[in-house]
């Protein structure tokens, strides 16, 4: 109980107090991880060493010390560079279903999980016969 | 002779031993052939013979840089250093096939030594069939689309240009391909022992007890692979990362997840008899997506940091992959009714129910990062859009998976078979959740902050605990015996799973980047630390000229972070240097040297913590696997290991889970 009570506390207090504020270099870098490198292969604008990265993590910079938010940088970036610069995939219109589609899928297993176990449940319990027991004596016997 | 005429004797030896194995072994299937069973081991020995010639001789040729080997000519060089210059065989295409046929041919002789004594079982037979089918599609490689002796006419005073930079400038590079490749390839064995398990109908458990260490040990080979990947790319990338959910890292972790459901739900079909179908499946589909996996590092159609080579056996690959699932499937539906199990699972909060739902995730979460992957393809292919899917989705959606798995691995080890009391799992978790609370509690005293890295805290001095519990109590009872077997062994394992969980989660949420211009005498600080440049100097190497900044970390020592180019391989790398200690990773890595004449430089800082942690959870699962394959105690067949049935109340004193270590 003492055990559940200081682990909940803990997370709550954690959960709250966020600690430092992000620093506005922070929460560039932060904004630059979610978005590809418009040249380079599988690298995104934070990790990337190439000139347009650069360039892009200084325009990020210049959006965030003017308070912009994460929404209007988005789109502006999406606009100048295309969608396949945002690691995050739309959640409207087809790229959404990359979202739902594992949420259904595990919603299902679970479901059918469930309905399995009901149904064993269900079938009842099985009970060693007597005739089950002798087989079992007999063979520890002759292990012996 | 000529090393390209070697080479291609070797490939075609290996080609024709592969081809009459397969037909000695048919036509022993067929009964047509009475000694069929010794003959097909001489063609095993022939086919590795073949395959360690035409390594030899790549090996030699990239050494002594016989260029007229075309391989050679393209990737080797004069002035790449030794060791790098045997690893330039797995650095591009043609020699990386070859690396995965030698080590096939070694899996293969394994099991013709290991199995001589069942040699005339037809089960055997199915067995090496199949292994002769993929040992032929992989010298057929060799042969055709990904020929690595091709002859090639150097000018006079020719020097080929090296393998790409980013694959010869660390030490890890010799090591990270060949043991993912150990990794890879080893689940083929224990899917040609599926194969052979279905065409036989010897769906039992009978095949399952034989290939258990073969996937234990080749899924130990893919987790040491994969961190020892990561590892490499945090050092030498210098992005301050180590995992980026890129193509080609999520095609080394599925057949990681599915092999991990594997090596669990196997002791759910071993005890309780049932799962056979899915289990069987999850071993298909562990070495199908190895395949897919080389489809997709190997053909380019998904763009990667780790694509290092394109080729034009796309086709041929694909094609196979298509040929496993097809067959595999449709031995499956044909074997249906065989495969249905007797058994069922008493009660969810039980030693399988867990393993159930363990399964569940794992397949979730494979599910996951298989559709984030492919999903750009399937994107463009629908509407011609092209999108990214990169690491907010993949966090967002394998986060909550990864929570739940932790707790599955605090709850699991300590629940009894068939079923548990809520007294008897609260008597045997209070200790591992005293080790939570205290875990958080103290988290938060240092300073931790955000509720996801403190859960992911909390659950892995949860799941910590549990393994320790067990553990000990293994080893209290059995002495050094108490660490090996397969779950004790597997104990270990979930320790350095622990361990990764928890630096993951520091370093990702913790992580500080700071980009600074600075010129000499400049000192500039970040989470802590003081950074000072005190000016660049140029070194020539025979392979690269480097200019490498000198920064003082925190006024102890020097760290020397520079840009290297290689002017015959046409390419300027990035040489990142790190500074590691048990708190915390400082990286540092130079973006440019701009030009001006005051010996200016643009320095990027990472700041970490635990990253050091990942690499020993990585050394400490590979450890624990190779406990975990050593014979732990016999149990006594016949000793009730499980509640007993029908029990309602566990009124009788359970035995311990320590205590069960399967016989192996």
């Amino acid at each position: 109980m003492l055990v559940a009570v200081v682990s909940v506390s803990s997370l709550v207090f954690a959960a709250i107090d966020e600690g430092p504020a992000l620093t506005n270099a922070d929460r560039a870098y932060e904004i630059a991880k979610d978005f590809a490198c418009p040249v380079c292969q599988g690298q995104s604008v934070a990790e990337s060493d190439v000139v347009v990265s650069r360039n892009i993590r200084r325009q990020i910079r210049v959006w965030v010390d003017e308070g912009r938010s994460d929404g209007f940088i988005r789109e502006q970036l999406v606009a100048t560079f295309g969608e396949d610069i945002d690691y995050t995939p739309a959640t409207e219109g087809i790229t959404s279903l990359v979202w739902i589609v594992p949420v259904v899928a595990s919603a299902v297993a679970l479901s059918g999980l469930t309905l399995v176990f009901r149904r064993w449940r269900l079938e009842g319990e099985l009970e060693a016969s007597e005739d089950d027991e002798a087989v079992v004596a007999r063979v520890r016997d002759g292990q012996r | 002779m000529s090393n390209v005429s070697l080479g291609t004797m070797a490939v075609s030896v290996g080609v024709a031993a592969a081809i009459a194995g397969l037909l000695v072994v048919a036509a022993g299937l067929a009964g047509r052939r009475s000694r069929w069973a010794s003959e097909a081991r001489l063609l095993v020995f022939v086919m590795m013979g073949a395959a360690l010639a035409a390594f030899v001789v790549m090996e030699r040729a990239l050494i002594t840089r016989d260029f007229t080997v075309a391989f050679v000519a393209e990737h080797g060089s004069s002035r790449t250093p030794a060791l790098f210059n045997v690893a330039t065989l797995w650095s591009a295409l043609e020699g990386s096939i070859l690396l995965w046929t030698l080590i096939l041919c070694g899996y293969v002789v394994a099991v013709v030594v290991k199995f001589r004594h069942q040699a005339e079982d037809r089960m055997v037979g199915w067995v090496l069939l199949t292994l002769f089918v993929v040992s032929l599609f992989f010298f057929l490689l060799m042969l055709g689309p990904a020929d690595p002796f091709i002859r090639f006419d150097p000018p006079v005073g020719y020097d080929g240009p090296g393998p790409n930079p980013l694959l010869q400038n660390h030490i890890l590079m010799a090591f990270h391909p060949p043991v993912l490749y150990l990794g890879y390839v080893g689940f083929t064995v224990p899917f040609a022992f599926a194969i052979g398990a279905l065409v036989t109908g010897r769906v039992g458990e009978g095949w399952l007890l034989a290939t258990r260490r073969w996937t234990v040990m080749a899924w130990g080979f893919l987790t040491l692979g994969i961190v020892l990947g990561a590892w490499w790319s945090y050092e030498t990338l210098g992005w301050g990362g180590y995992w980026a959910w890129d193509p080609v890292e999520n095609a080394s972790f599925l057949p990681w997840l599915t092999g991990t459901a594997f090596i669990h739900s196997v002791m759910v079909q071993e005890r309780r008899g049932m799962l056979r179908v899915w289990n069987l499946s999850l071993v298909i589909a562990t070495f199908s997506l190895t395949i897919l996996g080389t489809f997709i590092t190997r053909s380019g159609v998904l763009q990667s940091v780790h694509a290092f080579v394109e080729s034009g056996i796309g086709p041929a690959i694909l094609g196979f992959f298509a040929l496993i699932v097809i067959v595999s499937l449709s031995l499956i539906a044909w074997r249906g009714d065989a495969l249905r199990s007797p058994g069922r699972i008493d009660s969810p909060v039980s030693r399988e129910g867990a393993f159930l739902a363990n399964n569940v995730l794992f397949a979730v979460f494979a599910f996951v990062v298989l559709l984030g992957t492919v999903f750009p393809l399937i994107v463009e292919a629908i509407d011609g859009r092209t999108i990214a899917v990169g690491n907010p989705y993949f966090e967002r959606m394998t986060m909550p998976v990864g929570f739940v798995l932790l707790f599955l691995m605090a709850v699991a080890p300590v629940l009894p078979w068939r079923k548990a009391s809520g007294e008897v799992l609260s008597t045997r978790l209070l200790g591992p959740a005293v080790i939570a609370a205290v875990t958080m509690v103290v988290a938060l005293l240092l300073g931790a902050r955000g509720w996801s890295p403190l859960l992911a805290f909390g659950l892995g001095g949860f799941s910590g605990g549990s393994a320790l519990r067990q553990v000990a109590l293994a080893s209290r009872r059995q002495g050094w015996r108490g660490l090996v077997g397969r779950t004790n062994g597997g104990m270990i394992v979930h320790f350095g799973v622990v361990l990764i969980a928890v630096a993951f989660a520091a370093s990702h949420s913790y992580v500080r980047q700071g980009e600074f211009t600075m010129v000499p005498g400049d000192r500039v600080e970040i989470s802590g630390h003081s950074l000072s440049y005190e000016g660049s100097q140029l070194e020539e190497h025979s392979n690269r000229v480097q200019r490498s900044a000198r920064v003082l970390v925190d006024d102890v020592k020097v760290y020397e972070p520079g840009i290297a180019t290689y002017p015959f391989a046409g390419q300027t790398i990035g040489i990142p240097s790190v500074r590691s200690t048990w708190r915390d990773d400082i990286a540092l890595s130079v973006l440019q040297f701009p030009e001006g004449g005051n010996d200016e430089v643009v320095l990027r800082a990472t700041v970490q913590p635990l990253i050091v942690w990942l690499w020993i959870g990585g050394l400490v699962m590979a450890f624990g696997t190779v406990l975990a394959v050593v014979p732990g105690r016999r149990r006594d067949p016949l000793l009730p290991a499980s509640a007993k049935v029908g029990a309602r109340t566990a009124t009788k004193p359970q035995p311990e889970s320590g205590e069960d270590s399967d016989a192996s």
